[in-house]
């Protein structure tokens, strides 16, 4: 009887079927060999950058030490980044309500405005934030209000996208109930919808005031205002260590508020 | 009184739900349609209050037909008939009070429930509701973390708070075990004696409906195959009903059985 078993053992000396395990092999071949030839087209190697490494760090050592003269300096434009990612964030958590209830199909069963809704949230999200800025910094010119508009339809893309599924995924059996009530299409929403996203709506929206701060500060680059802006500018006359001064207050800046926010996210959900 | 005349239903998707029923229901009947699960029991009762929509024929309730009703009616019918659901349906996330006051809804303005500017009168409504099945204790808590039955009972108050003239029960004790369920069904039962509302059970335990019904509907297949009053009933009818021996499973069993409450 054992030894049976033995034998039949034996046979299972691996946890994936043979065929799985030859095509998962050429797959990975494959992969490595683009790999390389995307390495040799594209003109890049390592050996540069190995070779390269000397001037890396006698620019990264040039940054040292950092100008802290310089940090009050930055502390104006850090925030007016901050301010650019508040009403930013505020305006699109306000659009992006009424864009995610047209764009779930648990509220909306009119099937061409549910399709007309997600093709337009779905465009506005294929647009990088970096070339909004640009048209908006060539329309309004230098300062934070192309940085805000930018911003915020950037934001109200991904918002409406992350709110809208989560208001498909709710318990539609809970709506149902409000409708046997004689309830209109309003207070099922509001008796029946917010009660369960509402959690998650406000932990959407503090992340997406993070990615906001974060954005602003490229968005600064092109002339949309905020820290990018004098970041830009101390780049550009070589003025390492003022770089590194405002690096510096970026990142207590963007700790503090990540700790902020991971805090509140937690009480809510 | 609520009259079905021919009606028929039939899903978008071509499966029949309702064939041709045809029978009226009396004010102050307490009924209970018992059926295999898929003979149209609840397309039966959902079709009352028009959650779902019949295809053809005619549905009365007092001096309405269902089938024509839309908007703003549809919402005054719904105001009328209250229901009860299999899963409670509560929100979850809103305390007792605010499930049971939402009852008021379709009496309420868009503004004055999005404020909670509800009149006095109705939150004594809400509360004297809560009281009548047993639950007031909690009004402040989470409808999620009550037991199954406590939050069928609250399910009953925010019916009740509706003021509806009929009460639909699309298996209300199908979650429930035996005594919570028993429970259940005598509120259900005393309010319909108590106020006189007319009370639609949809229930598959052949023991419970025989002890608590004043009419038992059979149905199979979308057709009722059975009308008449509870006294007349017997296993050898549910064998009929349900065109198959009657097994131990079709019976919830008795009260005194160990459950939660």
């Amino acid at each position: 009887m054992t030894e049976k078993n033995n034998k039949q053992n034996s046979n299972v000396y691996s946890l994936y079927p043979r065929k799985l395990k030859t095509q998962i092999s050429i797959i990975f071949l494959i992969v490595i060999l683009f790999y390389f030839y995307s390495l040799s087209e594209t003109g890049s190697d390592f050996l540069t950058l190995f070779l390269d490494f000397p001037d890396i760090v006698k620019k990264l050592a040039s940054m040292f030490p950092p100008n802290w003269e310089y940090i009050p300096l930055a502390i104006d434009p850090l925030v007016e980044t901050i301010q650019i990612a508040v009403v930013a964030t505020t305006f699109s958590v306000l659009i992006c309500i009424p864009a995610s209830l047209l764009a779930a199909n648990t509220i909306t069963t009119n099937k061409f405005i549910y399709q007309i809704t997600r093709t337009f949230l779905n465009i506005l999200r294929t647009i990088p934030d970096i070339l909004l800025a640009t048209i908006f910094v060539s329309l309004f010119g230098i300062g934070i209000i192309p940085g805000i508009l930018a911003l915020t339809i950037f934001s109200l893309g991904l918002l409406a996208k992350l709110l809208s599924e989560t208001i498909e995924t709710i318990d539609a059996r809970q709506l149902d109930a409000i409708r046997s009530t004689g309830g209109n299409i309003v207070q099922v929403i509001w008796y029946g919808v917010v009660p369960q996203v509402l959690p998650q709506f406000i932990s959407y929206g503090l992340y997406v005031f993070e990615l906001n701060v974060r954005a602003s500060l490229v968005l600064g680059f092109v002339g949309a205002g905020g820290i990018g802006t004098i970041i830009d500018t101390q780049l550009n006359f070589l003025k390492y260590q003022n770089v590194m001064a405002i690096l510096i207050v970026l990142l207590v800046a963007v700790i503090i508020i990540e700790t902020i926010s991971n805090m509140l996210r937690r009480r809510v959900v | 009184m609520i009259t079905f005349n021919n009606l028929s239903l039939v899903y978008p998707n071509g499966t029949p739900g309702l064939k041709n029923v045809n029978l009226t229901i009396n004010e102050g009947e307490f009924v209970v349609i018992v059926g295999l699960s898929g003979a149209g029991k609840s397309t039966f009762i959902r079709s009352i209050n028009r959650m779902v929509t019949p295809t053809e024929g005619e549905l009365w309730v007092e001096d309405e037909n269902v089938l024509e009703l839309s908007g703003k009616s549809l919402r005054t019918l719904r105001t009328k008939v209250g229901m009860i659901f299999q899963n409670y349906n509560l929100v979850n996330r809103s305390s007792v009070f605010k499930n049971t006051i939402s009852g008021r809804l379709g009496h309420t303005g868009t503004f004055r429930s999005i404020f909670n500017l509800y009149p006095k009168e109705d939150k004594i409504k809400a509360y004297e509701n809560l009281k009548r099945v047993n639950i007031e204790n909690y009004i402040y808590q989470r409808a999620d973390q009550l037991s199954g039955g406590q939050q069928q009972r609250v399910s009953i108050a925010r019916v009740l708070t509706q003021d509806p003239k009929v009460i639909l029960a699309d298996e209300p004790v199908a979650s429930l075990d035996p005594p919570t369920s028993h429970q259940v069904m005598q509120y259900l039962r005393r309010i319909n004696k108590e106020d006189n509302i007319t009370t639609i059970v949809n229930l598959h335990f052949i023991d419970m409906a025989m002890e608590y019904a004043d009419r038992i509907i059979g149905m199979r297949d979308g057709e009722v195959v059975f009308d008449g009053p509870a006294s007349d009933v017997s296993e050898k009818t549910f064998e009929q009903i349900y065109n198959r021996p009657i097994r131990e499973d079709d019976l919830r069993g008795s009260e005194s059985d160990d459950g939660e409450e």
